[in-house]
């Protein structure tokens, strides 16, 4: 059983490392931390306690609308979803997810107090 | 149809109203002395002195000084107003041997008034000035103009002056519009509550109207139309006022309390007793003041208790007694009848005049007595009965003599006896204490006696039960009897002997000091809200450390992934894009630490638009060329 888990991830690795284009291997790592950052304040606040709460939430949530900010880009400039998103070129969607993180921020510094 | 329910509703109405209506105030004799000095003023003008002389004179006093008070109308007076002629005129008729001179044309202008065009008060200030001079006038014009001059003039005052000059005609003018004007009147009136019957006018208003209505019946000859609970009620309201606000409001009560105490119709009756209503075998007479209105004894009265019922058992005591007149007052013997102590209702009536109104009175008295305390037993017994009580007997008022030790399985019992001084029935008070003074400390404690079903009051005390009354405190308690109740002329405070109780477990002896509660009490300190817990600054730190380690691990990856920084052009939108994106990121630091929303949007307007721009700009050059290279 482990057996096949471990043939299957290690394969999924293999195939991510090889087909995927660097572009997106840098949002994917961009990715990562994103989450790390994330999981690392999670942490915080189960050890501590939600004291300044309006922090915790405000952090919190930066890290999560990030994350879906930077999915849906690599959504939008993956080249094999070109298909889907017509109308929208890889600029453009960039110039969208900066144009959302000055939203997203300027929302999270109002809010973390 | 709706006959039987309308007769039901009749009966009804009448059975609600049976019980007759007494006045409840009238003008006692320093009421009428307090508006006799009312009256009694300088005068000031020709009607200030025309209501002090006429006022005075319907109470029965005169002025004092009535040469000077003639002089003084005869010097005012103003031949050419009808108001002042009408004042001089009616003021020295109530003065004796006054006269005031008149002449021809005075004559011609007071029978010139007598118009329809004059207001009523100015053809009754005319018919009474003329009247009161002896000059002669047509009573049937004046009955004409009154009754043309009523349509127009429909208020009360007009009305009750209309009344009042109607009185001064001749008996043989037609007067029966004019009286019936009475009876519309008297349905304006106001009833308050059921005990007052008054003008929305005022008082004046009302004690003018109850003066004509009775001066013109009296004229007339014909009982006015108003029922024994309206006089009643009228009464209520002419006499609950004591002090008079003007000389014209006093004025118009006396004229309506002489009215009221001499008339050929209604005199209602005030019976009051004399001190307060209590006999006693020490003072058996229960005495009645009978007056009217004006406090004046109507000693051609005869008084009669109709029945004296008690109030707790509900029997009648006496019945058809009859007062007996003694100098101005009215008595009668009460405790012939061998009344128990207690209330009772009175039912009394005045006869002797078929004009009184108001006459069935009903009055609670009551009947006191003294108490005596017999067969006072003080006993020590044992709880568990083996040893046999040890009775003692005391006699009020001794005390005890030595002392009765109780401990705790001993039990202290009292008993006695309250009975009537003078009937020898026994008594049950009201308040029977028993009270236990602990002269060391000042503790006291108060128990209730109760009788049994003999009417022998039974006290026992248990000491092991109670000690938490007595705070366990041992000790000396004088043990005081205290007997009280409203019927009891001799309330008693017996101090009947010492008791020594012994408590075990005494928990000290707590000095009772009478409790101050007004002292100040411990200041309240303010205690501010305190800072939440944070956790200590080691962790926090580690943390911060943790939370930007991944931006490491981020950089080491974008290098290990061969970030492309090479095709970094240097074209100015892209510069200028770059920085506006840095400057972008730092305006949200300064949001951070100084800012607010607003101040942020306005610079964000600036940077955000500038930084838009040279982002299309260098995206688009991007664009073209990537599709460039496809």
């Amino acid at each position: 059983m482990s057996n096949s888990v471990l043939s299957v991830i290690s394969r999924f690795l293999e195939e991510y490392l090889s087909s995927t284009p660097t572009k997106l291997k840098m949002c994917d790592a961009y990715l990562l931390y994103i989450l790390l950052t994330g999981v690392m304040q999670f942490l915080y606040c189960l050890l501590v306690g939600t004291f300044p709460f309006n922090s915790f939430l405000s952090g919190f949530i930066s890290c999560v609308g990030s994350f879906i900010l930077a999915v849906c880009l690599r959504i939008q400039i993956n080249p094999q979803n070109k298909s889907e998103f017509l109308g929208i070129s890889p600029e453009r969607a960039f110039a969208d997810f900066l144009f959302a993180h000055t939203v997203l921020h300027l929302v999270v510094i109002n809010f973390i107090g | 149809m709706a006959q039987p329910v309308f007769t039901s509703f009749l009966l009804i109405a009448l059975a609600v109203s049976a019980k007759a209506l007494t006045p409840t105030h009238h003008l006692s004799s320093t009421d009428v002395t307090r508006l006799q000095a009312t009256l009694d003023q300088p005068f000031e003008d020709l009607q200030s002195a025309f209501y002090t002389i006429v006022g005075l004179n319907k109470l029965g006093t005169r002025v004092s000084d009535e040469k000077s008070a003639c002089q003084f109308l005869r010097s005012n007076l103003d031949s050419s107003s009808i108001d002042s002629l009408f004042y001089a005129s009616e003021a020295s008729q109530a003065l004796s041997d006054c006269e005031v001179p008149v002449s021809n044309e005075t004559r011609d202008l007071l029978l010139a008034t007598i118009s329809e065009d004059s207001s009523v008060s100015q053809i009754y200030h005319a018919v009474s000035a003329l009247t009161s001079l002896g000059l002669p006038l047509s009573s049937q014009e004046v009955v004409s103009a009154l009754t043309a001059r009523i349509t127009k003039e429909d208020n009360v005052l007009a009305i009750t002056l209309a009344l009042h000059t109607a009185s001064r005609l001749s008996q043989q003018a037609d007067l029966r519009g004019i009286l019936e004007e009475i009876e519309d009147l008297a349905a304006r009136l106001d009833d308050l509550g059921g005990v007052y019957l008054q003008f929305e006018e005022g008082l004046e208003a009302t004690a003018l109207f109850v003066t004509a209505a009775y001066e013109l019946s009296d004229h007339v000859g014909m009982e006015p139309p108003l029922k024994e609970d309206q006089v009643v009620q009228l009464v209520n309201s002419l006499f609950s006022k004591k002090t008079w606000g003007s000389l014209a409001e006093a004025y118009s009560v006396a004229c309506a309390a002489a009215v009221l105490s001499n008339n050929r119709y209604h005199i209602p009756v005030i019976v009051r007793t004399q001190g307060p209503a209590t006999v006693s075998h020490r003072d058996p007479t229960l005495e009645l003041q009978v007056t009217n209105v004006l406090s004046q004894p109507l000693t051609s009265a005869s008084v009669l208790l109709e029945s004296a019922r008690s109030v707790s058992s509900k029997s009648v005591v006496l019945k058809q007694a009859s007062f007996s007149l003694k100098g101005e007052t009215f008595e009668l013997n009460f405790m012939d009848s061998q009344a128990a102590s207690g209330y009772y209702d009175f039912s009394v009536t005045v006869r002797g005049d078929d004009r009184f109104v108001g006459n069935q009175v009903e009055l609670k008295v009551k009947v006191s007595t003294e108490v005596g305390i017999a067969n006072v037993d003080l006993s020590v017994v044992d709880k568990d009965q083996s040893i046999a009580p040890k009775t003692t007997r005391v006699e009020y008022p001794t005390k005890g003599k030595g002392t009765f030790t109780v401990d705790s399985h001993q039990n202290f019992a009292l008993s006695f006896q309250l009975v009537d001084v003078n009937t020898g029935v026994e008594l049950i008070p009201h308040q029977t204490f028993l009270r236990l003074h602990n002269q060391k400390t000042g503790q006291e404690v108060v128990f209730v006696a109760e009788p049994d079903s003999k009417n022998v009051y039974k006290f026992e005390l248990d000491a092991s039960e109670r000690k938490s009354e007595f705070d366990s405190v041992s000790g000396t308690y004088a043990l005081y009897l205290i007997v009280g109740d409203a019927t009891l002329e001799n309330p008693i405070l017996w101090n009947v002997a010492d008791v020594v109780l012994k408590f075990m477990d005494e928990e000290g002896p707590a000095i009772v000091q009478s409790k101050n509660i007004y002292v100040p009490k411990p200041e309240i300190q303010h205690l501010f809200r305190e800072p939440e817990k944070k956790p200590p600054t080691v962790v926090s730190n580690t943390f911060t450390a943790l939370v930007l380690a991944p931006l490491l691990l981020l950089l080491i990856l974008w290098l290990k992934l061969g970030a492309n920084i090479s095709n970094f052009s240097f074209a100015p939108s892209t510069l200028l894009f770059h920085l506006g994106h840095a400057a972008l990121l730092g305006l949200m630091y300064v949001y951070w630490t100084q800012l607010n929303m607003f101040q942020t949007l306005k610079y964000l307007a600036v940077l955000g638009s500038l930084t838009y721009l040279a982002g299309n700009r260098m995206l688009a050059q991007k664009a073209v060329k990537r599709t460039g290279r496809q």
